[in-house]
């Protein structure tokens, strides 16, 4: 049990990497940024490319796989997400240009690096250590030290510096913000930034510690957004909250189910709660697109 | 049936997050006569309105129509008990044309897909009357064949209260009518609105135009933060005390 | 050689119009941004599948599928009720995920990850449809009663309660429509006949497995019914035509068969893009993608 409990810890805090910037950008934006997914993978490859297929040395070559990936997000919003938003584009219009940029970036990726499943080498796979009474590897203690170091971080940012009570401005109330003289645009394109650079983190933790594959975003878009909905749209410590609850969930699910249905457990909750509680567990509703 | 009381509010309170927009409102309307509900900003009008055609449900208290009791009917049903209503807003379907959103309120038989399938209900010369005849009488009759996505802000208003007209009704809810409209069109549903009392239509509407609906209306229903403060005819109404402070006070 | 390619590709575009049509009803009549509908897909190929490999006429496992999509259809309208907008149409993917997840692990039926082999080739009243012509008319036959069938129902008042229901499904509801069985219906429909589609694959090509039914699939079906235009009948059919064709020079330019696959998707998410950032009516020009 306590096995699960870890196993639950450990997907939930990737889970929670990748909710909390797509949070970021819906609570910001007001939109699904389905995309977000291709962002992660897009780090992972990108460092898979440098480390693996360039030889460079690796931990520099996380460093920039991230900024890349951070990249890659601004890109996003400013060649397909703006536009789009000028004409005055409903928030499905932007899911689905997000769905097409997934599709767009996974195709690509299949295209130029095969469907197999790749690894880094650059981590020796150690023996798992037993902390009470669960195995755990360094490295996963590493990936929840990294998510919770991230998190705690993100929420420093948006609580205490400048640009993070911005965007928790835009977040409120966009008018207004407005009225006050905030560059709305510039504030979108710092969310994009921060919360690809934290997606593109999320993919070098999941490839260090399940390997990549193209299609690791779709999933992970999915898983997202149910921690979102959980957590309460709009609210960045509720997505955390609530991937949380999705990782736990996830493996305990797989302790009583088949293996292969433990990704579906995801699925079934997203559908359970838009039903039931569509405010999320904490009744935060900033704003849905209803 | 006749009924002395066309709709008619018991209590009833409505509150949004701790706000009370309509606090243990009471009132009756009589039928084939026009009504203006009244009030300052915030007072609670619109909530009314939505509360009489099902999109919200009241806290507590009853609402009845020419006596049916409809506090928890949905808002389908409630329509199909004869109440149509026109938004602040319009409300068109906006890829559709007039003519097109006309006929969907005079056809109370084309929700069933069968019936339609096979060819059992299909636009009628009688409804295509009553739409354009409700088109006329709006002054939209040359617009027929135009899609509501390319019609000014009045000609929608024009065209919904067309829409309402069509609809087999019983009471009519007009949310504010000349809200936005330039003098030309206010002269012209003025007209309308004076027609349709002259048919004895009963009418409910909401104005913040006082001129407007003091004008136009048989009898005043005024509101404020959420109740029933006065109600009588318009002469009366002006002098009240009550409702002068409720807008200046 | 010339002539069994051009059948194989006639195949395809009817296949590809039963299920574009199909999700035109529900999507762009009805205004239900059915991110799911490949789900219906699946159900109705692997219902024909099994029911044939049972043992049961053709025609009988053909109406096996559209009677299971059907139901499956239903089932999903009645937690999608109350949903909109981006939330409808995550809750749909989940749906789709769920549905692939099944697929792939309820083993004792769908055979998992294998899939379903030697799915054997229709065969009504004696005469076989072995031979790929004589499957094109079948096919055919079942994409034209599906386009005359959503036409039928568009052209009657109840299509135009659904054309209501997608504009403002508040201003239908208070002219008495009961909008909730409107949807219910639009969705049952278009997963009837995507089920059909179903079908005919699964007899056309002999063999599925649940990575037929992917994303690229949906992100294929769905630049077909924007690029043909909301609610466009005629613009799907070209917008069908043409996307089936477009990336077959792709195979003889030596691409390889593994990379064919995902260009096709690329392509598709590209086109859609660009549609959507350019000229969100589609083919067709009626309704904007809104």
């Amino acid at each position: 049990m306590i096995q699960v409990l870890a196993n639950g810890i450990i997907a939930g805090a990737i889970y929670a990497l990748v909710a909390s910037g797509f949070s970021l950008v819906y609570s910001t934006a007001r939109f699904v940024h389905f995309a977000h997914g291709a962002t992660v993978a897009a780090g992972a490859y990108f460092l898979y490319f440098l480390s693996m297929q360039l030889g460079a040395s690796f931990w520099p070559s996380a460093v920039v796989a991230v900024a890349f990936a951070a990249a890659v997000g601004i890109a996003m919003n400013a060649f397909v997400y703006k536009p789009l938003r000028c004409r005055n584009a409903s928030s499905l219009v932007l899911l689905m240009a997000g769905f097409a940029m997934l599709v767009l970036v996974e195709a690509a990726l299949l295209i130029a690096f095969g469907a197999d499943i790749k690894t880094f080498n650059a981590i020796r796979v150690e023996k798992g250590m037993e902390i009470a009474g669960a195995v755990i590897t360094p490295l996963q203690v590493s990936i929840i030290a990294t998510a919770a170091a991230l998190l705690l971080g993100l929420h420093l940012f948006m609580k205490r510096t400048r640009l993070g009570k911005t965007m928790r401005a835009v977040a409120c109330n966009k008018t207004l913000a407005e009225a006050r003289g905030i560059d709305v645009e510039k504030t979108h394109t710092y969310a994009f930034a921060v919360s690809s650079a934290i997606a593109g983190v999320a993919g070098v933790l999941i490839g260090l510690e399940q390997g990549l594959e193209p299609t690791m975003g779709a999933n992970l878009v999915i898983k997202s957004f149910t921690g979102t909905v959980i957590g309460g749209i709009g609210s960045v410590p509720g997505a955390v909250l609530g991937s949380l609850l999705v990782g736990m969930a996830e493996n305990v699910g797989a302790w009583f189910l088949p293996s292969g249905y433990k990704d579906a457990v995801a699925f079934v909750l997203l559908f359970a709660f838009l039903l039931f509680k569509p405010d999320g567990l904490l009744g935060i509703n900033r704003g849905v697109n209803k | 049936m006749r009924h002395d009381k066309m709709l008619e509010f018991t209590r009833a309170t409505k509150s949004f997050g701790g706000v009370k927009a309509v606090n243990e409102c009471s009132f009756s309307i009589k039928p084939r006569v026009v009504t203006a509900l009244i009030g300052p900003n915030g007072a609670g009008k619109t909530t009314v309105f939505n509360l009489a055609c099902g999109l919200l449900k009241p806290d507590s208290g009853s609402i009845t129509l020419a006596g049916t009791e409809i506090t928890n009917l949905a808002p389908e049903a409630i329509a199909l008990l004869g109440v149509a209503r026109t938004f602040q807003q319009p409300r068109l379907f906006e890829n559709l044309t007039v003519l097109e959103n006309v006929l969907l309120a005079a056809d109370s038989n084309d929700g069933s897909f069968w019936k339609n399938f096979v060819g059992a209900n299909r636009v009628t010369p009688a409804k295509e009357e009553t739409a354009r005849k409700a088109l006329s009488l709006a002054g939209m009759q040359l617009h027929e064949d135009a899609l509501c996505r390319e019609l000014s802000y009045g000609q929608k208003k024009l065209v919904e209260l067309a829409r309402s007209l069509a609809k087999p009704h019983q009471l009519l809810l007009l949310d504010e009518p000349v809200a936005g409209v330039n003098p030309k069109l206010r002269a012209s549903t003025t007209r309308i609105l004076e027609r349709l009392r002259a048919e004895k239509k009963t009418i409910l509407l909401t104005e913040h135009d006082l001129q407007f609906a003091l004008g136009i209306a048989d009898d005043v229903i005024v509101m404020d933060e959420g109740c029933v403060i006065a109600q009588g005819a318009p002469p009366a109404i002006k002098r009240n005390e009550k409702v002068l402070e409720a807008y200046l006070g | 050689m010339i002539e069994a390619y051009f059948t194989h590709l006639l195949i395809l575009i009817c296949i590809y119009l039963t299920l574009a049509i199909s999700l035109q009803l529900s999507m762009g009549f009805t205004g239900l941004f059915n991110l799911g509908h490949i789900a219906f897909y699946a159900i109705g190929a692997y219902a024909s599948a099994l029911a044939a490999l049972a043992g049961w006429p053709f025609l009988a496992a053909f109406a096996a599928a559209g009677a299971t999509a059907a139901i499956a259809g239903w089932i999903l309208s009645l937690p999608t009720a109350r949903l909109k907008g981006d939330y409808l149409a995550l809750a749909t993917l989940g749906f789709f995920f769920v549905v692939n997840a099944v697929a792939l692990n309820w083993n004792d039926v769908t055979k998992g990850a294998l899939g379903l082999p030697g799915i054997p080739k229709p065969e009504i009243m004696g005469v076989s449809f072995a031979d790929n012509t004589a499957f094109l008319g079948l096919a055919a036959l079942t994409a034209a009663a599906c386009f005359l069938a959503v036409r039928r129902i568009a052209k009657t008042p109840f299509g135009n309660v659904l054309q209501a229901v997608r504009d403002d499904e508040l201003a239908a509801r208070s002219l008495g429509k009961d909008a909730t069985k409107a949807k219910a219906t639009a969705l049952c429909a278009s997963a009837l006949f995507a089920g059909l589609a179903g079908s005919l694959y699964a007899h056309y090509i002999t063999f599925i497995d649940p990575f037929t039914f992917n994303i690229g699939e949906l992100i294929t079906v769905l630049a077909m019914v924007i690029i043909g235009g909301l609610a466009s009948l005629e613009g799907t059919v070209l917008a069908v035509v043409v996307l089936v064709l477009l990336p077959e020079p792709l195979r003889f330019i030596g691409m390889p068969s593994s990379i064919v696959g995902p260009a096709r998707q690329a392509i598709y998410a590209a086109i859609l893009l660009l549609i959507l950032a350019r000229r969100p009516r589609g083919f067709g020009g009626r309704v904007e993608a809104q």
